[in-house]
């Protein structure tokens, strides 16, 4: 060891006088997002500095808690036919609304995806309809199409349906981005019209992560729901919040409890049909990864719809040596045989298949599988159109009354309201998210690393974070803000703690993931100079990864921004107070000049994100 | 060649939607696809320099040269892939420079395009994917195995007995080996009734073993169907044992073009060391191609010549 540390010394020595290393040069628009970066964060702090989150003055106000729960009594429940019935409506409509934006987005993704737009202006359009359906939050659509509608699911599907495009369509083209252009090719190189070749060579490309996404903002839309409720949507959270205001807290809580168990249990159902789907079943250890496993094991014995994917890939594996053994033009069957009974379906019956024979699709597993998910599939969204007795007749006779409402909505006013009140409302909301996403990435850099394979130090803390993360996913932040704001009072501290601990769930869950995704090339060579765990973390995950961290923290900010308008609505500080009482009060003009003034906040925080995410791509 | 392939081109031909002018003669000499002087140039870069290339009926011709050659971009202005940005591409009697829309999707359909990475849809089953191969022959799009009519189920069902793998034909397209991937991706071309098969590299991303396997099915089928084939390499032994005839390609240029049988490798080799200009491509043919015993012991001395050179102005600034 001593010799082989002695060598490399001699060596320095010999070629000591070598030129200095040219400089690196770095481009202004770096530098600049770089400064960009450091004003965000002192931003940030000062931003933390006066929403004033004082720890002495939370803790005084934990006896108002005590007190208050104390007041609360025991939580109560509405009775149990209510209670499904309330959470069959609630599921039904946030589906159909996901639904309708995920129909409404495939146009949308096609036309903005660089690869199948037919265009650099039906691009631009596409994107713009992108950027404006993220902007409007559904809360708002939601109080316009309450007025249009009369009481019913309507304006909450299509809120919900409307505003989901914008995050849809974006992933939708993401992934049409991302596909292998080799299929489309060839379709093309056969003749296929350009139809042919989205459907025949895209499209079961994009499926799955298309599926996934869909998933993915059912779950957003499920929580945010709660909040739709406040302006009027049917539902839980429409309940809920009549039980606060009629300061029914017990039933409240009730409510919250359990919409709170409704949006995990929809999130470990989504993540598992995801991996089912995926083909990659959780092969951890974590608690969430078994959950998940056991889940996705039983409904497939219910089904009798059997291979758990890793079953699947190692027949198929065993089929592809079997097969490569026997040789092409040799005996085919022995190898079909061979590849069955590895499989473990019995082998058929006649051993030499034919033509004729073949036409008939076997009743083999897989096929057995595809068919119950589709049927599954299908059941789910006739039940919740069902559930939701639409009433189709409103979306025709809507547009009469259309005109009578727009009048209303223009022109935009502050009415009664200083435009300095309304600006600083605005400004305090900003505040709220600045410091909500510094919170959140501090914390979210500890739990996400820690719930990362490569870097936890035991499955079991892996575990334990992951299901950390999955528990705080599942709070709905309006549900978080309205305890909060019992523990603190009204005001920006519950806002920015409810949002701080709600995006710990998202950010730490993305961290983990791309801490998980680096190449663990450069940290299997730092373990093998015999550097520490921490070592290996700081000197290969961390820099690996801090691309990754820049951006997912951007689009915390991103997220948060929108967020912090809406929990206002709720007593947490910020501009939604504002909005919600100009709605309220039916100052129409008002909500319309808000909202304008969250659209072109919102749009630049939008813009900033964008070109910082591609300056440190 | 088998005797037999003229007349089984013809009547091939005959059947065909569109017929071709020459197609009703059963002479040897009917010329199928024609390329004159075709420069192709991406931006700065120019990937074909003028190339002509002539292919007759029933003719297997490997395109043999390195990468970046130019053998991708002359297969694909053959399918109407690329637009040369000068000369004309004929193909099966038709202009493929004029053609737009319908006509060069049906010309495409004509001619069957083999890849390297093959181009499956991965999630699709073994079926489906070769089923896509018919969409030219159909209206509007096609998803699921079931929008495909029952008599191109089973005409795809034979192609896939051809192709040796009708076990399979249910299965995921991914959940198969390269060489079997690659004779599903043959069997997709062959769905297309083509009368010219065009291959880009189909054994590149192979091992030795299915690579000769699947060079064999190409040629077999090619015989039994009376195709015309053209196929990109880059190993001589392959070419050369494949081969009617070899087209050399060197930057966008042909270099050579001649009949394979009494060629050598050694023959070939050297036709390459004569028109590599400068040592660096000569080296890198020597890497591409293998080292033969000839041209290995010329191409020791410019290295040791290219490495010392490198040297010395480092010297110097010392």
């Amino acid at each position: 060891m001593s010799i082989v540390t002695e060598r490399p010394r001699t060596t320095e020595v010999v070629v000591a006088p070598v030129a200095a290393p040219p400089r690196r040069r770095v481009s202004p628009e770096r530098v600049a997002a770089g400064l960009t970066l450091v004003a965000l964060l002192i931003a940030s702090v000062v931003a933390l500095r006066s929403v004033d989150i004082d720890p002495a003055r939370m803790l005084q106000s934990w006896s108002n808690a005590e007190r208050f729960f104390g007041r609360v009594g025991a939580i109560e429940f509405p009775p149990l036919g209510e209670l499904l019935q309330l959470t069959a409506l609630t599921l039904g409509l946030v589906i159909c609304g996901t639904l309708l934006a995920a129909v409404l987005s495939v146009p949308v993704a096609v036309l903005a995806a660089s690869n199948t737009s037919p265009g650099p202006v039906w691009r631009a359009a596409a994107r713009f309809v992108t950027v404006l359906a993220r902007a409007v939050p559904d809360v708002v659509l939601a109080m316009v199409f309450v007025l249009l509608f009369s009481l019913g699911t309507l304006p909450g599907i299509l809120a919900i349906g409307l505003h989901s495009v914008g995050m849809i369509s974006k992933l939708f083209a993401d992934a049409i981005e991302q596909i292998d252009e080799g299929p489309r090719t060839a379709v093309r190189a056969a003749g296929g019209t350009r139809l042919q070749q989205f459907t025949a060579g895209v499209l079961p490309q994009v499926l799955p992560s298309w599926v996934a996404t869909v998933l993915h903002r059912n779950d957003i839309n499920l929580r945010g729901s709660v909040i739709l409720g406040y302006v009027g949507v049917v539902g839980l959270g429409m309940e809920m919040s009549f039980a606060f205001k009629s300061l029914d807290y017990g039933l409240g809580l009730g409510y919250a409890v359990v919409i709170f168990v409704l949006c995990v249990v929809m999130e470990i159902v989504s993540s598992s049909v995801r991996a089912v789907m995926l083909g990659t079943a959780p092969t951890g250890r974590g608690l969430g990864d078994r959950i998940v496993r056991r889940a996705t094991r039983r409904r497939g014995a219910a089904t009798s719809a059997a291979p758990a994917p890793e079953a699947v890939g190692r027949a198929s594996t065993a089929a592809t040596s079997a097969d490569d053994a026997t040789r092409a033009s040799g005996t085919a069957a022995t190898s079909a045989d061979d590849a069955t009974r590895a499989s473990g379906t019995p082998a058929p019956e006649t051993a030499a298949a034919t033509v004729a024979t073949m036409l008939r699709r076997p009743w083999d597993r897989a096929r057995v599988r595809t068919t119950t998910w589709a049927a599954v599939a299908a059941a789910v969204v006739v039940a919740s159109i069902v559930v939701c007795d639409i009433a189709w007749s409103e979306l025709v006779t809507v547009w009469s009354g259309v005109p009578a409402v727009a009048v209303q909505f223009w022109p935009p006013s502050f009415g009664s309201y200083e435009m300095s009140t309304m600006v600083d409302a605005m400004g305090e909301t900003v505040a709220i998210a600045l410091a909500a996403t510094l919170l959140t990435l501090v914390a979210s850099i500890v739990i996400g690393s820690l719930a990362a394979r490569n870097v936890a130090p035991s499955r079991g803390v892996r575990g334990g974070m992951r299901l950390l993360l999955v528990g705080i996913r599942g709070v709905p932040e309006v549900i978080l803000a309205i305890v909060l704001i019992v523990v603190t009072g009204l005001g920006t501290q519950a806002g920015t703690l409810a949002l701080a601990l709600g995006g710990v769930g998202l950010l730490g869950k993305l961290l983990a993931d791309s801490f998980e995704e680096v190449s663990s090339g450069p940290e299997r060579a730092l373990a093998a100079t015999g550097a520490t765990r921490l070592q290996v973390y700081a000197g290969a995950t961390l820099p690996q990864g801090t691309r990754a961290l820049i951006g997912h923290t951007f689009y915390m900010l991103d997220t948060n921004i929108r967020a912090a308008t809406l929990l206002g609505i709720v007593g947490a500080g910020g501009v939604g107070y504002y909005l919600l009482n100009a709605s309220q009060g039916s100052n129409y003009g008002t909500v319309t000049a808000i909202v304008l003034m969250i659209l072109v906040t919102v749009l630049a925080v939008e813009g900033l994100a964008m070109w910082m995410r591609r300056v440190f791509r | 060649m088998n005797p037999h392939d003229d007349t089984i081109t013809a009547t091939r031909a005959a059947t065909a939607t569109t017929t071709t002018t020459a197609s009703t003669t059963t002479g040897p000499a009917e010329t199928v696809v024609r390329l004159e002087g075709i420069t192709k140039r991406f931006g700065a870069t120019t990937a074909l320099d003028g190339a002509s290339l002539t292919v007759r009926r029933g003719e297997v011709v490997v395109l043999l040269g390195l990468s970046g050659s130019g053998k991708s971009t002359l297969l694909r202005h053959v399918d109407g892939l690329e637009r040369p940005t000068d000369g004309r591409v004929t193909v099966l009697g038709r202009e493929v420079t004029a053609l737009t829309g319908r006509a060069l999707r049906e010309l495409r359909s004509e001619v069957g395009f083999i890849f390297q990475q093959f181009e499956l849809v991965p999630s699709l089953t073994v079926l489906e994917n070769v089923l896509t191969g018919s969409l030219a022959t159909v209206r509007g799009p096609r998803l699921g195995l079931w929008s495909y009519g029952r008599a191109a189920r089973a005409e795809a069902l034979a192609r896939l007995e051809r192709v040796g793998l009708l076990e399979r034909a249910y299965q995921r397209a991914d959940t198969l080996s390269g060489g079997q991937q690659q004779r599903v991706a043959i069997a997709r071309a062959l769905m297309q009734r083509p009368q010219v098969l065009l291959a880009d590299e189909p054994v590149a991303s192979l091992d030795p073993e299915s690579s000769d396997q699947v060079m064999a099915l190409i040629r077999e089928i090619a015989a039994d169907e009376g195709l015309t084939v053209i196929c990109s390499l880059h190993q001589v032994d392959l070419a050369l044992s494949w081969a009617d005839r070899i087209v050399g390609l060197r930057h966008g240029r042909v270099v050579l073009d001649t009949p394979t049988e009494g060629l050598s490798k050694a023959q070939v080799m050297e036709i390459y060391g004569r028109v590599a200009t400068s040592t660096d491509q000569f080296e890198a043919i020597e890497l591409e191609l293998g080292t033969s015993g000839l041209a290995g012991g010329a191409a020791n001395v410019p290295e040791d010549l290219a490495g010392g050179a490198a040297h010395a102005p480092d010297g110097a600034v010392r």
